[in-house]
């Protein structure tokens, strides 16, 4: 009895270990106010109003890659954006792959004191979330080397040489929204119903996803004040099977005809729910999803949400030249700073009707000009992500 | 309220407790045979893990979702002889391989995905759910009579193969065990090993057939867990099935058929969770239903077996 007592104890503990783990990394206050065009930039707050860099100044930087490139999401969306910015005659670009596996991990922090002890760059750039501490002991070690850090927040400002770039996941949700909630009555299209009920599976009831999800329904009640939105989280990123069971009970009990899956690995459980049913569509997450799910699952992802990291490199180098800098900071990249937007070829190009992607420029464009402007789930207390959902509630 | 009844009568919800089950009921099976041999096996988790990975990269080599299966099985008995082996080879604490085994099982997975397969991770983590498609899961069966007679049919036809096969090694287990003479060891072993000794029996031998057989059936879960419930592994996809197991082990008594009772009613209360869900119940509150009705349901059997056991005592 006395083992069988520790067992399950010991049971109940790692349980407890392992949920805790899957949680979203912290999030910090954005510096960046709403995105307002141009002006984003100067509302940002520049770290230095320095003089504009001399004239045509081609920057030598160093990309470096924790893992390899043809990953068809975060690496090569980087590697696109500096392969335009070298075209352009920008910048030279040294483009170095580390290796993904736990094994290459020491070769990520020699690599990155290598490349900064070489004092020849004036700009080191790296990503995602395994980077951060690396980076940081790289950074004090380097005090006058420049870097910067593409979707993560975990130190932002600890060092005043690394500029942290996020992401404004309601902007994207808006657009995303937009477009299910256009698509969602279009019945020309096969497994679409008549019912204006969309779906969100998200991982954590938290200001992140409430962030993406805030979006998606402003813009979903943008096209259509009756629409019904069905939110459910999984409660973690990693359980794909209950997000398919959550899918599952979306499409048949409550007639979503569409989903978007914000939730790691497990939002491809909405995916496999769609497949299963037959009756319904999948919305992808942050990287163009039709390219990396399996092609049963691509064929009905309509689109995905996306988060444009060549884009955001273009635009703080665009900022650079004109003598704005961000060390220090992290700048939260929205649609006017092209940092966010929505796959529109493959699957999407092929069902949405022409009123649909009208719809959908139309937001893009109103955004941009500053016409609209979307919510933040982020540092909100005020409590309308929760009056929002009941009042979508199908 | 009458959305969510009429939710909760459709045959879709009756078809979902059995699917929730299986892999709960599979890990069950084998808690139980360990239990009944004497020890635990906590390392569930990590032989799922473990097998789920495996079956979906063979299936996914061999483009062969049979293949991938009988990996899966062999890499879960694999992985508990392993475990059988430094427990009672070297004689290190069978709680603490179990830890170390749930313990690679999340990051180790993980590590050997990325060497195996070298996807790497721009966003997600890296995963085989690119790689299998439907035709390299299990499929899901239509039993021929049975799948026409209205809403029973939809309930009790069309399931993953795994499903049907997770309650006919339930009874199989039962049969073993109580009907074999390897069950009559096993049991005797768990009694006491010092006496199934004396008359012969190798206790050594059975503990690893016990914990091969955990093995087994971790595999089975394993398979059903990437291959048929969701397509593809994904780092920490078992999400607590083997630990609720052990739980549903102890709340079945420790029998085959408690066993598979308690696993369905882990489902049921899973199920009940979603369809609260589906009709705006916070998901805060939805969630922990099924972690809620098992602690319940755990303190409701201590306290009859509690009472059980004091009764004699009065008696007398």
């Amino acid at each position: 009895m006395m083992k069988r007592l520790l067992a399950l104890t010991m049971a109940g503990i790692l349980a407890v270990g392992m949920t805790a783990c899957g949680g979203a990394p912290a999030v910090t206050d954005a510096p960046a106010a709403p995105a307002e065009g141009a002006a984003a930039a100067e509302e940002a707050a520049p770290a230095e109003e320095a003089a504009p860099a001399e004239e045509g100044k081609v920057y030598n930087v160093a990309y470096l890659v924790n893992g390899n490139l043809g990953d068809k999401s975060f690496f090569d969306s980087a590697k696109s954006g500096l392969d335009e910015l070298e075209k352009a005659g920008r910048i030279t670009c040294t483009t170095i792959e580390m290796g993904g596996t736990d094994e290459d991990q020491p070769r990520w922090a020699s690599t990155l004191d290598e490349v900064s002890a070489d004092g020849s760059y004036d700009l080191i750039i790296c990503g995602t979330y395994q980077m951060p501490d690396y980076l940081k002991e790289a950074a004090t070690n380097y005090p006058d080397q420049k870097y910067a850090i593409f979707d993560d927040t975990t130190y932002v400002g600890e060092s005043p040489n690394v500029v942290n770039l996020s992401y404004r996941q309601n902007d994207m949700g808006y657009l995303i929204g937009t477009f299910a909630a256009s698509m969602t009555t279009d019945t020309s299209v096969e497994n679409i119903n008549p019912d204006p009920v969309v779906g969100f599976v998200g991982g954590v009831d938290s200001p992140v996803i409430n962030d993406f999800l805030l979006g998606f329904i402003e813009g979903a009640q943008a096209v259509n004040s009756d629409i019904k939105v069905d939110v459910r989280y999984t409660n973690d990123y990693v359980d794909t099977a209950i997000a398919k069971e959550y899918g599952l009970s979306m499409i048949n009990d409550n007639k979503c005809d569409i989903v978007w899956g914000v939730a790691g690995n497990a939002g491809n459980g909405a995916a496999e729910a769609a497949l299963e049913t037959g009756k319904a569509w999948f919305i992808g997450v942050d990287s163009d999803q039709e390219l990396t799910l399996s092609p049963d699952l691509a064929a009905l992802t309509l689109t995905s949400g996306l988060k444009n990291i060549g884009n955001s490199l273009i635009w703080l180098f665009d900022e650079w030249d004109a003598g704005r800098t961000y060390w220090g900071q992290e700048v939260n990249l929205g649609i006017a700073e092209g940092g966010v937007g929505i796959v529109t070829d493959k699957n999407y190009d092929k069902y949405a009707s022409d009123a649909t992607k009208a719809a959908v420029s139309q937001a893009e464009a109103d955004i941009l000009s500053g016409k609209i402007t979307v919510d933040s789930a982020i540092g909100d207390t005020s409590g309308k992500v929760e009056e929002l959902k009941k009042a979508v509630q199908p | 309220m009458s959305n969510l009844l009429s939710n909760m009568l459709s045959p879709g919800f009756f078809f979902s407790i059995f699917r929730i089950s299986a892999p709960i009921l599979y890990a069950t099976l084998a808690a139980i045979v360990v239990e009944k041999a004497g020890f635990a096996n906590i390392g569930l988790e990590g032989l799922m893990m473990f097998s789920a990975l495996f079956g979906s990269l063979a299936s996914y080599y061999s483009q062969s979702w049979l293949v991938g299966f009988l990996v899966a099985l062999l890499v879960g008995v694999g992985m508990s002889l392993l475990m059988g082996f430094f427990a009672f080879q070297l004689e290190t604490d069978i709680i603490l391989v179990g830890i170390a085994v749930n313990l690679m099982g999340s990051g180790g997975t993980l590590f050997l995905c990325k060497i195996i397969t070298d996807i790497t991770e721009g966003k997600a983590m890296a995963s085989t759910t690119g790689l299998i498609t439907s035709k390299l899961c299990i499929p899901n069966i239509n039993i021929p009579v049975i799948r026409s007679i209205p809403f029973i049919g939809r309930v009790l036809s069309g399931h993953s193969l795994l499903t049907y096969t997770a309650f006919l090694m339930c009874i199989l287990t039962s049969i073993m065990l109580y009907r074999t003479s390897l069950g009559l060891n096993i049991r005797a072993v768990g009694e006491n090993a010092n006496a199934a000794a004396s008359v012969g029996v190798s206790v050594l031998k059975i503990k690893y057939i016990a914990i091969a057989f955990s093995g087994l059936m971790s595999g089975f879960g394993g398979a059903f867990m990437s291959m048929s419930y969701a397509q593809g592994w994904s780092q920490d996809m078992v999400a607590g099935r083997g630990f609720i197991a052990l739980a549903a082990q102890a709340m079945g008594g420790g029998e085959c058929l408690g066993g598979m009772f308690s696993s369905l009613l882990f489902g049921f209360a899973q199920a009940l969770g979603i369809k609260f869900s589906s009709v705006g119940l916070d998901s805060n509150l939805a969630s922990p239903i099924p972690y809620a009705i098992t602690i319940i349901s755990l303190a409701i059997f201590g306290f009859v077996r509690i009472s059980r056991a004091k009764k004699p005592k009065v008696a007398a």
